[in-house]
C-alpha cells in the first residue's frame, strides 16, 4: 500500500489503543493541524483511522496576558515597589513608584487591582502597603492561572472558574468553544502498517503523463498558498461606450425602430438646408462647421434643391413666411462633416436613402457627428448622437411625450419634465430633463420635437415625424458616473481605465 | 445659447409680481423657456434663453411675457406713436452692400444706470443674435438733444457738393437720385438726417470712447470697435455714415459719433438701424420700442425716404395668420373647446377671431397651399379624431373652425400657424398633457452592416483585444510622417485625407487615412500600463476620392496591434487566421512593401481573394517615433472583407 507522506505519518504516530488529539500528534511530528486534519479524514475515508470529536474549550492568553505573565502583574510589581520604598510605614508619592514598578501606562490597572486584592491603600496621591494583605501577594492566583495556562492549549489545568471570570474580564484571557478531535488506529490500520506502506511522493502540477498512468491517485498534491495574488490578467473587453451604444440599439429595436447609416461628410444641404437652418444661423459660421477641403457636391436632387430654397426664402403654406435671410445654393452644396446625424433622417425622410417612406415608420441611428469646438471634460469634437424619429399620420405632442417616457425609463431616467424649447427644424420643441438615477439631480437628457412644415413640405412628406436627438457620451457619463470624457473616448484614454471599468448593463 | 443678465427686483416690478419668491420666479421663467444659470455678483439671474423670441432679450420683454402668464395683461398691446418731426434721408451715395435703414424717435426716457445698462444689453444681445453679429442689422442710440436736423427745404441744395460722394453715378434703384422731398413738404417733418456713402478716408468725426477726430479709416485702424467690425465695411468702395446738419455723427455698424452718446440725463433718444435687409432691422426696431415704451418713453414716427418710396416707421403693423382648429387639436392631442383656444391665444399676448364660414371648410382648401391643404388628410388617432356627425358632440361644429389670429410686431418667431399652436401650447402648459404611447406598429432592425461590424468586434473581443473607440479625426504628422509614410506611397493609408478648413486645433485637422495610427497613439500614451497590450478598433476612415457624391470615400477598417516583450509577425498572424475563419472567409498574406513596417516581415491581408489590408512587424522606426520599448505587430484590413459579397 502506498500513502502521501502526511497520511503515512500520522498512521505511524497514532495508537490502537489510545486516543490521541490531532493538536498532540501535529505537534510531535511538526504538521500543521489542518493538513493533519484533512489527512485524518482521508485516512477514516479508508477505513485505516477512526476519528472521534468532542467539543473542548480552549484557553490564550492575550498579548497583554502573554506580558503580565512575563514581567508581573501591575498590581503585584506595585505593591513590590512601594514596600522597596518603605510604604510598608508611611504613604509613598505614586510618582516615585511609576519608574520604579515600570508601570507606564498600566497606573490605573495596578491601582485599581491594588485596593481590590487589599495589598495596599492609595490616598491622595501616595501610595502605602499593607503590612497584612487578605490574599498572599507571593500566591497570587490570578498569577498562578496566567502561569498555567501558557502553554495549555487544551485547557486541562485546573483553574478556578471565578480566577479564569477575572482574567477575562481584565482582557488578559480568550476562552473559545472548538472541536477536538482524536484518532484511534482501526483493525485495518494496524494489519496494513503491519504489511508495510511505502510513502508516496508530493506532486505539483497535474500532467498528461500523471492522468494517463494512473499514479494520480496514489500521490499527494503539494499545497498552494490559495489566497495568494494571481498574476494579473485582462481579458479583452468591449469598450463601454460602444457597449452603451448598443444597449440603446437594443432598448430603440425593442420599441419598433429601423437602423439608419450614411454618410459623415455631406453636403451642407443635407445637415442644415433640408432642417431649414436659415444659412446666416450663426451654427452655421465656419466656426462651429466642420467644414472639408473637396469639392462642392453636385449630385443633389434638383426638384429638392427648388422645393427647399422655396421654403427658406418664402415658407410653406398660404400664412407661411420664409426667413428674411439670403439662401445660396453653392452654399448648400459644400461639404462638411455633419454636425448632427438628422441629416441622415433627412436623407431616409426624402426617400433618397431607401426609397419613399410610408407611414408608419421608426427609425434611428448611433453615430458620429462632428462640432468645432474647443475640446474639454464635457465636450468632444466628434461624440455619439443618438437620433430617433417617429412618422405616422397623425402624432401629437402626447406620443412625442410617451415615447421618451418610455425610452429614458429603460435607464432609469424618471420624472421627465418637457421644457418648451426652440429649434429652427421643430415646433413644438422639447428639452427634455429627467431625474438622475443616483443624485436626483434634474438634468437635461435631450431634444425633441415634431418636424415643422417647412422641414417635411419640402421632402414630400405628408404626415406627421416627431424626431428627437440625444449625446451617448451624456447618457454614458449618467450611467458610469464619468467626469472626463477624455478619460474614455480618443488617443488619450486610460487603458487601466477601460480594462478595469465595471460593467454596466 | 444667449444669456441674458436680469436684475429679479426689477424683473419682479415690471411684471406686477413684486412679492413672489425667487424660486416661484425662476421656475416661471423655466416655464417660458429661459433657463436659470446662475447669479452674477450683483445678484443679478443669469438666463439662457433659446434664441427665438428675441423680444426676451431685455427685462422689459421678459416682463411683458410674465405679465401675460401671471393674467395682468392680455391680447395684443400696441403703443402709441406721436407724429413725425423727423426723416432720415437716404443718399444715392449710400453703399449698395448695406442700403437700408430705420429708425424712430423716443421721447421722455427717463434713465438711471440700470436702464441704460438694460438699453445698452438689449441692444448688444440683438446685434448678436438678429443682427448677426452686425452683418445684417446694427443699432445706433444717439441722444436726440445733441443733434440738429436740416429742414427738409434746405436738404436738396446740398447734394451735389457733399464730402464723399462717389461721383460715378452708378446708384442703387432705391436710393435717390436727386434729394428726396415729399410731396407736400410742408405736412412732412421739418428735421431731417441722412444716410449716405462716405468715402474711407472722407469727414472725419470722433468717435465713442476716443477723443480725437478720426476718418472712417483711421478708426477702422485704431480703434478697438473698428478692429472687431471693420471686416464687415472694409471691402466698401464707400463706407455707411449718418449724418446731421452738423455733420457725421454715426458710422454704422462700426461705431457711434461721440457727440451724441447718450448717459443718463439723456431724455429723448433717435434710434437708427442699419443693415441689409429692410424687415430684419424694421423689427429689430419694433423690439426696442416695445422695451423703451414698457420704461414709459413716448414713441414718435420718423420717416424713411427712399428715392422711390417714403416709409413710415417704426412699423408696428400686426400680422394675421388663419389656424385651423383641427390643427391644434392633432397637435396638442386633446380636444379643445373653441372658446379656450381664444383664451389660450390671449393669454399669449395674441389677438385671435374665430370663423366658421364654409370657405374654411378643409375639403375647400386644396388650392391654397401645402399648409392647409394637407391638415385634413390626417388620419386623426382615437384619443383626439373629432368625433363622428352622428354623435352630435361639440367638436363636430369645430371642426370647420379657423382662428385668423392678430400677432404684434416684436413676434419675430412666427413664420407658421404652427407656430400659434406651440403658443396655444405653453399658454395651455404642455406638461399637463398626459404622455401616450403611439399607437402605431412597426418593426425594429440593425443595418447588415452595423451587425458585421458587431460581430468582427466580438470576434476580436474574444481574441482578448481590448476594443478601442478613438476620434476620427487626427493631424496628418500622426497618419503620416510619425508612420514613416508618405500620402503618395502606395500603401494602406497612404491617400489624401480630407481636410478640415478652418480648424480650432493643430491636433484635429483632418479625416483619418487608416486606424492603426490611433492605436499606435493610445499604446504611446499607456506606456506605464501593464503589458501585454493588445489593442483593436473598428471605426471610420476616408479618403478624398472625386469619384464619390460627397467627394470622400468612407469606409470601416479593422485595426489590431499586438504589443508585448515578445510580439512578432506570428502573433498577428494567428489572430488574423482565427478573425478570417469566424467568418468563413479564405485568409492569403503575400508578401507585400510598407514603410510603416519591417521589411521581409509584411503581408497583404487578401480574404477571399480581394486585397483588403496589411499585417506585419512594426518598423523600429515607428516603435521609436512613438517612444515604444517592446515590439508590435499589427494588421489592418477593410471591414467589407468580412462580410458576404
Amino acid at each position: 500500500m502506498r500513502l502521501p507522506e502526511t497520511q503515512l505519518a500520522l498512521l505511524e504516530a497514532a495508537s490502537a489503543t489510545e486516543a490521541r488529539t490531532i493538536a498532540r500528534l501535529a505537534e510531535r511530528l511538526g504538521e500543521d493541524p489542518a493538513s493533519l486534519t484533512r489527512a485524518a479524514f482521508e485516512l477514516e475515508d479508508r477505513g485505516l483511522l477512526a476519528v472521534e470529536e468532542r467539543a473542548a474549550e480552549t484557553r490564550s492568553l492575550t498579548a497583554e496576558g502573554e506580558r503580565y505573565r512575563e514581567v508581573g502583574l501591575p498590581e503585584r510589581r506595585l505593591r513590590a515597589a512601594a514596600l522597596e520604598a518603605g510604604g510598608a510605614d508611611e504613604p509613598v508619592e505614586m510618582g516615585r513608584l511609576i519608574g520604579e514598578a515600570d508601570l507606564e501606562g498600566e497606573v490605573d490597572i495596578a491601582l485599581s487591582n491594588l485596593a481590590r486584592k487589599g495589598y495596599g491603600d492609595i490616598d491622595g496621591g501616595a501610595v502605602s502597603a499593607a503590612p497584612d494583605p487578605e490574599t498572599d501577594p507571593d500566591a497570587d492566583p490570578e498569577a498562578e492561572a496566567l502561569d498555567s495556562i501558557a502553554g495549555d492549549a487544551d485547557a486541562e489545568a485546573d483553574v478556578e472558574s471565578a480566577v479564569l471570570d477575572r482574567l477575562v474580564s481584565r482582557g488578559l484571557l480568550e476562552r473559545s468553544e472548538t472541536t477536538v478531535r482524536s484518532v484511534t488506529l482501526t483493525e485495518a490500520g494496524v494489519t496494513a502498517l503491519m504489511e508495510g506502506i511505502e510513502a508516496a511522493e508530493t506532486v505539483g502540477a497535474i500532467t498528461p503523463e500523471l492522468l494517463t498512468s494512473g499514479e494520480w491517485d496514489a500521490v499527494e498534491f503539494a499545497e498552494y498558498n490559495v489566497e495568494a495574488d494571481a498574476e494579473t490578467t485582462h481579458g479583452g473587453k468591449e469598450h463601454i461606450l460602444r457597449r452603451t451604444a448598443n444597449r440603446v440599439k437594443d432598448v430603440l429595436v425593442g420599441m419598433g425602430f429601423e437602423e439608419m447609416s450614411g454618410p459623415h461628410a455631406d453636403a451642407d444641404f443635407w445637415i442644415n438646408d433640408c432642417l431649414f437652418m436659415p444659412q446666416d444661423h450663426p451654427a452655421r459660421t465656419h466656426w462651429d462647421r466642420f467644414a472639408l477641403e473637396v469639392a462642392p457636391m453636385a449630385d443633389l436632387p434638383p426638384d429638392l434643391v427648388e422645393r427647399v430654397a422655396d421654403a427658406h426664402r418664402n415658407g410653406v403654406g398660404e400664412d407661411g413666411d420664409g426667413y428674411h435671410s439670403p439662401w445660396d445654393e453653392d452654399f448648400a452644396r459644400a461639404v462638411a462633416l455633419r454636425g448632427h446625424t438628422t441629416s441622415l433622417s433627412m436623407r431616409y425622410l426624402s426617400g433618397q436613402a431607401v426609397g419613399e417612406l410610408e407611414p408608419p415608420q421608426r427609425y434611428f441611428s448611433v453615430e458620429k457627428v462632428y462640432r468645432n469646438d474647443t475640446l474639454d471634460p464635457t465636450h468632444l469634437l466628434e461624440f455619439f448622437q443618438i437620433e430617433g424619429w417617429v412618422m405616422a399620420e397623425s402624432l401629437s405632442v402626447r406620443d412625442l411625450m410617451g415615447t421618451f417616457t418610455e425610452f429614458y425609463e429603460q435607464f432609469g431616467i424618471t420624472d421627465l419634465e418637457f421644457k418648451p424649447h426652440y429649434n429652427p427644424y421643430t415646433e413644438p420643441s422639447f428639452e427634455l430633463f429627467g431625474r438622475h438615477p443616483e443624485t436626483g439631480d434634474l438634468i437635461e437628457i435631450g431634444n425633441s420635437g415634431l418636424f415643422r412644415e417647412e422641414v417635411l413640405s419640402p421632402l414630400g412628406v405628408e404626415c406627421d415625424v416627431m424626431a428627437w436627438g440625444l449625446a451617448l457620451e451624456r447618457l454614458l457619463m449618467l450611467m458610469y458616473g464619468f467626469e472626463d470624457i477624455r478619460d474614455v473616448h480618443g488617443t488619450l484614454c486610460d487603458l487601466e481605465l477601460l480594462r478595469n471599468v465595471e460593467v454596466v448593463y | 445659447m444667449p444669456v441674458v443678465e436680469i436684475d429679479p427686483e426689477e424683473l419682479k416690478t415690471l411684471a406686477g409680481a413684486e412679492d413672489k419668491p425667487d424660486e416661484e420666479l425662476k421656475s416661471d421663467l423655466f416655464a417660458l423657456g429661459l433657463e436659470f444659470e446662475g447669479r452674477t455678483d450683483n445678484g443679478a439671474f443669469e438666463l439662457e434663453f433659446a434664441p427665438d423670441r428675441l423680444d426676451r432679450l431685455s427685462v422689459e420683454g421678459i416682463a411683458r411675457s410674465l405679465r401675460y402668464q401671471y393674467g395682468h395683461d392680455r391680447g395684443v398691446y400696441l403703443p402709441s406713436v406721436n407724429d413725425a418731426e423727423w426723416a432720415i434721408e437716404v443718399d444715392e451715395s449710400v453703399p449698395d452692400e448695406r442700403p437700408y435703414v430705420t429708425g424712430a424717435v423716443v421721447r421722455g426716457v427717463d434713465l438711471d444706470e440700470s436702464r441704460l445698462e438694460s438699453i445698452i444689453q438689449l441692444q448688444e444681445k440683438l446685434h448678436a443674435t438678429m443682427g448677426r453679429e452686425r452683418a445684417k442689422g446694427a443699432i445706433g442710440v444717439h441722444d436726440l438733444a445733441m443733434l440738429k436736423g436740416r429742414s427738409a427745404s434746405d436738404a436738396g441744395a446740398e447734394g451735389a457738393d457733399e464730402p464723399g460722394t462717389d461721383p460715378t453715378g452708378d446708384a442703387p434703384p432705391t436710393s435717390m437720385s436727386t434729394p428726396a422731398t415729399s410731396d407736400d413738404p410742408t405736412n412732412g417733418p421739418e428735421k431731417t438726417i441722412t444716410y449716405r456713402g462716405v468715402a474711407p478716408d472722407g469727414d472725419r468725426f470722433v468717435p465713442l470712447d476716443d477723443d480725437a477726430d478720426r476718418t472712417p479709416a483711421e478708426v477702422l485702424e485704431t480703434h478697438p470697435t473698428g478692429d472687431t467690425y471693420g471686416d464687415l465695411v472694409s471691402g466698401f468702395e464707400r463706407y455707411p455714415a449718418i449724418y446731421d446738419d452738423i455733420g457725421l455723427f454715426s458710422f454704422p455698424p462700426v461705431i457711434n459719433g461721440k457727440r451724441t452718446e447718450v448717459d443718463e440725463g439723456s431724455r429723448d433718444l433717435l434710434i437708427e438701424m442699419t443693415g441689409t435687409d429692410q424687415w430684419t432691422i424694421d423689427r429689430m426696431l419694433a423690439i426696442v420700442c416695445y422695451a423703451l415704451d414698457a420704461r414709459g418713453g413716448q414713441l414718435e414716427a420718423l420717416e424713411v425716404r427712399y428715392g422711390d418710396r417714403t416709409l413710415p416707421r417704426p412699423d408696428l403693423s400686426t400680422e394675421t395668420k388663419r389656424l385651423a382648429h383641427e390643427h391644434v387639436e392633432t397637435t396638442l392631442g386633446i380636444d379643445l373647446p373653441g372658446a379656450d383656444v381664444v383664451d389660450l391665444l390671449e393669454r399669449a399676448g395674441l389677438d385671435a377671431d374665430a370663423t366658421n364660414d364654409p370657405d374654411t371648410e378643409p375639403s375647400q382648401h386644396d388650392a391654397s397651399g401645402p399648409d392647409i391643404e394637407r391638415v385634413p388628410r390626417r388620419a386623426a388617432s382615437p384619443d383626439t379624431a373629432p368625433s363622428d356627425p352622428d354623435d352630435g358632440s361639440g367638436s363636430t361644429d369645430e371642426s370647420g373652425l379657423v382662428y385668423e389670429v392678430e400677432i404684434p410686431p416684436y413676434r419675430v418667431d412666427v413664420l407658421h400657424p404652427m407656430d400659434l399652436v406651440d403658443d396655444i401650447g405653453r399658454a395651455y402648459g404642455f406638461n399637463d398633457l398626459d404622455p401616450r404611447y403611439p399607437d402605431v406598429s412597426t418593426v425594429g432592425g440593425r443595418t447588415e452592416a452595423s451587425r458585421l461590424e458587431d460581430a468582427a468586434r466580438d470576434a476580436l473581443v474574444g481574441l482578448g483585444f481590448e476594443d478601442l473607440l478613438n476620434f476620427h479625426l487626427t493631424d496628418e504628422t500622426a497618419l503620416f510622417e510619425r508612420m514613416s509614410l508618405s500620402p503618395d506611397d502606395d500603401a494602406l493609408g497612404a491617400r489624401t485625407p480630407p481636410r478640415i478648413t478652418e480648424p480650432y486645433s493643430e491636433a484635429y485637422t483632418a479625416v483619418r487615412t487608416w486606424a492603426l495610427p490611433s492605436l499606435l497613439s493610445v499604446l504611446e500614451n499607456n506606456t506605464h500600463r501593464a503589458y501585454p497590450q493588445d489593442l483593436a478598433e473598428i471605426g471610420l476612415v476616408a479618403g478624398v476620392d472625386d469619384d464619390e457624391p460627397t467627394g470622400v470615400a468612407e469606409h470601416r477598417s479593422v485595426a489590431a496591434v499586438v504589443a508585448r516583450t515578445d510580439a512578432s509577425y506570428e502573433d498577428a498572424k494567428a489572430r488574423l487566421s482565427a478573425v478570417a475563419r469566424t467568418f468563413g472567409v479564405e485568409l492569403e498574406t503575400p508578401p507585400t512593401e510598407h514603410p510603416s513596417f519591417v521589411s521581409g516581415r509584411t503581408a497583404a491581408v487578401v480574404l477571399d481573394g480581394a486585397p483588403v489590408g496589411v499585417i506585419g512587424e512594426v518598423h523600429p522606426r515607428v516603435l521609436v517615433e512613438h517612444d515604444l520599448e517592446v515590439p508590435v505587430s499589427a494588421f489592418e484590413f477593410r471591414l467589407e472583407g468580412l462580410g458576404d459579397r
